[in-house]
């Protein structure tokens, strides 16, 4: 029948700070431990990396003897003549490692291993992700020993043309390059192929009854599809490489001229390389980078709108 | 007619991709089957070996005890820090997914943002933050196996490693749980459970493919990793695998390949044979966890 | 158990679930909350279950506000459409899961476990696990592990939108008559008008968040209080057309192009002289006859849908179409002419801008 309207009965009771802190607290058992090595290793380090990076402490100014000298650790960075060098060998490596391999091959073989039996396709991907499961060193060694002099390294071996000397020391570049390009590109690689294989079969029928080629294809159906991954594995790459510097360092240790921006930090403040361990120059040093990544994923976390990533939980605190 | 020569076009084009990839893909092929072969030789000239294949690369295994330490620092190594990152990435991945709080979206833009910050570059703050935790009582210098957990400890190489895992698996993890049907949690509450419990023994049975994906990934990290044990243990040569097998390569020519390439493939062995029996899982974390935008 | 609702409202930022929800379930009553997707009869299902948290308003049990108790606090067993069974767990692992829970002794499980499954015809299925059932294997598996903790209230959420035409059929009757048997308060949810109406002692009709009317079955369909539960509820759907109703001679008709039909007294005087109300009748109160065999509205079959039983003839009269159920026998075409009479007791009539029934309220 009709239906019945009762008058408003007192609003639910306020809510308390207890209540509101009961409620919440199953949350922070679950988070905290993660929480307290985040704060540890990521937090308090951020903050002792700009600290240090405003003092001159080293192994020379001991603990006792160290000064805050303000931004002239910057000053010094900018006035370095290492400087320039390196920021632009750290931008050229970044960008044609990037190019070429990061985003670069990993589209190749993407688009190459998605177009051939599923199988032989799977088989492939799985030999590119190799390198980046390999130990680095053994990985590295491997590279060492292709570029080694003859009659032992392979390049030269089969390649006599290239004159038979070690080629790193020549050619460091190609081989900085190369090392960290076929670990890099499996990252994007998986990305690619998987956004190609969701796209729905439909898209490729329809081209292929309008009479795509292989090209056109790629060009009109694929390509859009993966304009959001490619966009994501560029600027995601781009810090990953940024900050990397582990493959330099063993393959190279920075000599020959392929000292990176984040080698030369780790180097100034963590290794004995000039003699003392230099912390507050280094640690400026770091803080350059650090600035540059928050800087762009705080850029990119507005592009791949972060919001829609958070939903609320359908089941609610009570 | 045409017929035939469409054919072979035909069959030029389904056969080009296989060709390009296998050209492209060469080089790793080729690095692979030297480190092989260079452990069965004393020398090799490019791929061939020099001499009768030996097994004298491999006499390290009982000749040299230190290898046996080294592997051991490694396996405890590779050991803790997986159990540490599933266990806090899948208590964390859950209550980022499944329980609202204050601070959550916070917590989670953060996350995202320290996953692409330079971790590496605050090793130097982490190095001093490590200092300190030596100068607590026991936690400090005095757990047995490894050691502590401040600097100079096994123990605090595998707290770094794992803090700087944890953006990633906190995110992986999310991901899995958000798969999850909300029905499925829903019943679980209904039913009696608390929190706790419908995490343990309803929600995390239910991906424990992603589990299992995650924690081969963590060891397969924990056992090839060498900056941070490189870094903060300063018996640089003895502490894992990975240090020992640098230590060996010395110089761009080191003089015994082989034997170097014998420890090296001994490092590999096990992560090619989880590698062989788990690509699928491997595929699939990432591209289950670039759904969330990792 | 009885269960009542006050003013229930769930908001999100500005949009709305629910609005101001008030209505009592009796102990032991078949209520189903009826409605289209979005309408809100869902959230406010979770609402009494606890997964959701009221913005204003109060949920009751026996007179007890328990807005902030805990879901496994509350007593209650949920039947959701997805089953939600624990895949990795057997049929009697699932069953006895909520008495695990309840720390109930080893063998009282045991039993009750037993005896639901034969109550659900799935005793025969204990181990195995839920991938290995069929749809309505898990339906019965999920209704049982929602009895098995013996609720005072009893929840379901579609739970037959996933199954086939045939087999829903034959679970309505066993739920409905396991709910007699078992006397648990029940509140079931769904967008099916022949579920609702088959099944519940009181049907909840919802849109928008707003509940519209709260009523048994029968003055659901014969004595609906606006146009939304009117065209809502009934299969054929009821027509509607814009009519006019005067008093001519003491008779009331209710008039528009081509079409002049007889009202009775008592619903005539409602809608006389109100200048344009809506008129709904539904086709089983239409009857039709050929051009030349009677009396009435003159109109011209459009299209015929055999149902089976019956056929669904749709007759246009001007520019205004209307349904009616004609015998199978009678194997009307297209393009017949036809005259169609407006049973003058089962007319109804609307505020065209209120939309609520002149007639009961």
């Amino acid at each position: 029948m009709a239906v019945t309207t009762r008058t408003a009965t007192a609003a639910p009771p306020k809510e308390g700070v207890l209540r509101k802190l009961r409620s919440a607290s199953i949350g922070f058992w679950f988070m905290s431990p993660a929480v307290i090595l985040v704060v540890l290793f990521f937090f308090i380090p951020s903050i002792i990396v700009f600290g240090l990076s405003m003092t001159n402490l080293s192994t020379s100014t001991g603990f006792q003897n160290y000064d805050w000298v303000g931004f002239e650790n910057y000053h010094k960075i900018f006035t370095h003549p290492d400087a320039g060098p390196t920021a632009l060998r750290t931008i050229f490596y970044v960008g044609a490692t990037l190019a070429l391999f990061n985003v670069g091959m990993a589209l190749v073989v993407a688009l190459l291993s998605t177009h051939i039996p599923r199988r032989a396709g799977f088989i492939f991907r799985a030999l590119w992700l190799l390198p980046r499961l390999t130990p680095s060193v053994i990985y590295i060694m491997m590279w060492k020993f292709m570029a080694a002099a003859s009659p032992y390294g392979i390049l030269n071996r089969y390649f006599p043309f290239l004159g038979g000397q070690n080629l790193l020391p020549d050619a460091p570049w190609v081989f900085v390059i190369l090392t960290n390009g076929f670990i890099g590109a499996s990252f994007g690689m998986i990305l690619f192929a998987s956004a190609i294989e969701s796209i729905p079969r439909d898209f490729m029928n329809a081209a292929l009854v309008d009479g795509c080629n292989a090209w056109q294809r790629i060009r009109y159906v694929i390509l859009p599809a993966l304009r959001w991954p490619l966009l994501f594995v560029t600027t995601y790459q781009t810090l990953s490489l940024l900050t990397s510097f582990e493959q330099i360092f063993i393959l190279t240790d920075g000599q020959f001229g392929t000292e990176v921006w984040a080698l030369w930090s780790y180097h100034r403040a963590l290794s004995n390389y000039w003699g003392n361990f230099q912390w507050g120059f280094g640690a400026a040093l770091a803080v350059v980078l650090v600035v540059i990544g928050a800087v762009a994923a705080v850029i990119y976390m507005r592009f791949f709108q972060f919001n829609q990533l958070v939903q609320e939980p359908l089941v609610e605190a009570l | 007619m045409n017929a035939d020569r469409m054919t072979w076009r035909e069959r030029f084009n389904s056969a080009a991709p296989i060709i390009a990839l296998s050209i492209l893909t060469f080089p790793i092929i080729i690095g692979f089957i030297w480190i092989f072969i260079s452990t069965f030789s004393h020398t090799t000239y490019g791929l061939e070996p020099q001499g009768r294949l030996t097994l004298e690369n491999w006499s390290f295994l009982w000749k040299d005890p230190k290898i046996w330490d080294v592997t051991l620092n490694t396996i405890i190594l590779s050991v803790g820090q997986t159990i540490g990152v599933v266990a806090l990435s899948a208590l964390s991945g859950y209550a980022l997914s499944r329980l609202s709080f204050p601070g959550r979206k916070t917590f989670l833009a953060m996350t995202l943002i320290l996953h692409s910050f330079p971790a590496v570059t605050l090793l130097i703050a982490i190095y001093f933050v490590l200092r300190w935790i030596n100068r607590i009582p026991i936690l400090g210098n005095d757990i047995p196996i490894i050691g502590g957990f401040g600097y100079n400890t096994l123990g605090g190489v595998i707290l770094v490693q794992l803090a700087l895992q944890l953006p990633l698996g906190m995110w992986l993890m999310k991901g899995f749980f958000d798969n999850v049907s909300w029905d499925l949690q829903r019943a679980a509450l209904i039913d009696g459970c608390s929190h706790f419990r419908a995490w343990w023994q309803i929600i995390l049975p239910v991906i424990r493919p992603g589990v299992a994906a995650l924690a081969i990934f963590s060891f397969v990290t924990g056992w090839g990793s060498f900056l941070i044990p490189y870094t903060f243990i300063t018996d640089q040569e003895n502490s894992v695998l990975a240090a020992y097998l640098r230590g060996m390569m010395g110089e761009t020519a080191p003089v015994s390949y082989g034997t170097v390439a014998a420890v090296g493939l001994f490092q590999l062995i096990p992560v090619m044979i989880f590698f062989i029996f788990t690509q699928e899982y491997l595929m699939n974390i990432f591209s289950g966890g670039s759904k969330g935008g990792t | 158990m009885e269960v009542s609702l006050e003013n229930l409202t769930k908001r999100w930022g500005s949009a709305i679930g629910t609005e101001n929800i008030t209505l009592d379930i009796k102990s032991g009553e078949f209520v189903a909350f009826l409605g289209p997707s979005g309408c809100g009869k869902t959230t406010t299902l979770l609402m009494v279950a606890g997964i959701y948290k009221p913005t204003e308003g109060f949920v009751k049990f026996d007179g007890r506000i328990v807005n902030r108790v805990q879901p496994k606090d509350r007593n209650i067993g949920m039947v959701f459409q997805s089953y939600a069974l624990y895949p990795h767990m057997t049929v009697y692992d699932n069953l006895a899961f909520p008495m695990k829970l309840n720390n109930t002794p080893a063998n009282e499980m045991k039993k009750r476990a037993q005896r639901i499954a034969e109550m659900m015809g799935i005793s025969h299925l204990m181990d195995r696990k839920p991938s290995q059932l069929s749809g309505g294997q898990q339906q019965r598996v999920a209704l049982g592990r929602a009895l098995t903790k013996e609720p005072s209230l009893l929840l379901f959420d579609e739970p037959l939108s996933n199954l086939d035409a045939r087999l829903r059929i034959s679970m309505r009757g066993e739920i409905k008559r396991l709910q007699l048997d078992l006397g648990i308060t029940s509140i079931y949810v769904t967008h099916d008008q022949i579920e609702a109406m088959t099944m519940a002692d009181r049907v909840a009709v919802m849109q928008g968040g707003h509940l519209q009317a709260y009523c048994p079955p029968s003055e659901l369909y014969d004595q609906p209080v606006n146009l939304f539960v009117a065209s809502f509820v009934g299969n054929p759907p009821m027509n509607f057309v814009n009519v006019e109703v005067h008093r001519e001679n003491g008779n009331y008709h209710a008039q528009a192009e081509g079409i002049d039909a007889l009202v009775s007294p008592k619903r005539g005087t409602v809608a006389a002289g109100r200048g344009q109300v809506v008129l709904g009748i539904r086709p089983e109160d239409v009857s039709i006859v050929p051009a030349d065999q009677g009396k009435g509205i003159p109109g011209e079959v459009y299209v015929v849908e055999p149902m089976g039983r019956d056929d669904l003839v749709e007759v246009s009269i001007g520019k205004v179409k209307v349904h009616a159920l004609a015998d199978r026998e009678k194997n009307y075409n297209i393009g017949d002419h036809v005259r169609l009479k407006f049973d003058a007791e089962k007319i109804h009539f609307f505020d065209p801008s209120t939309e609520k029934s002149l007639l009961w309220n």
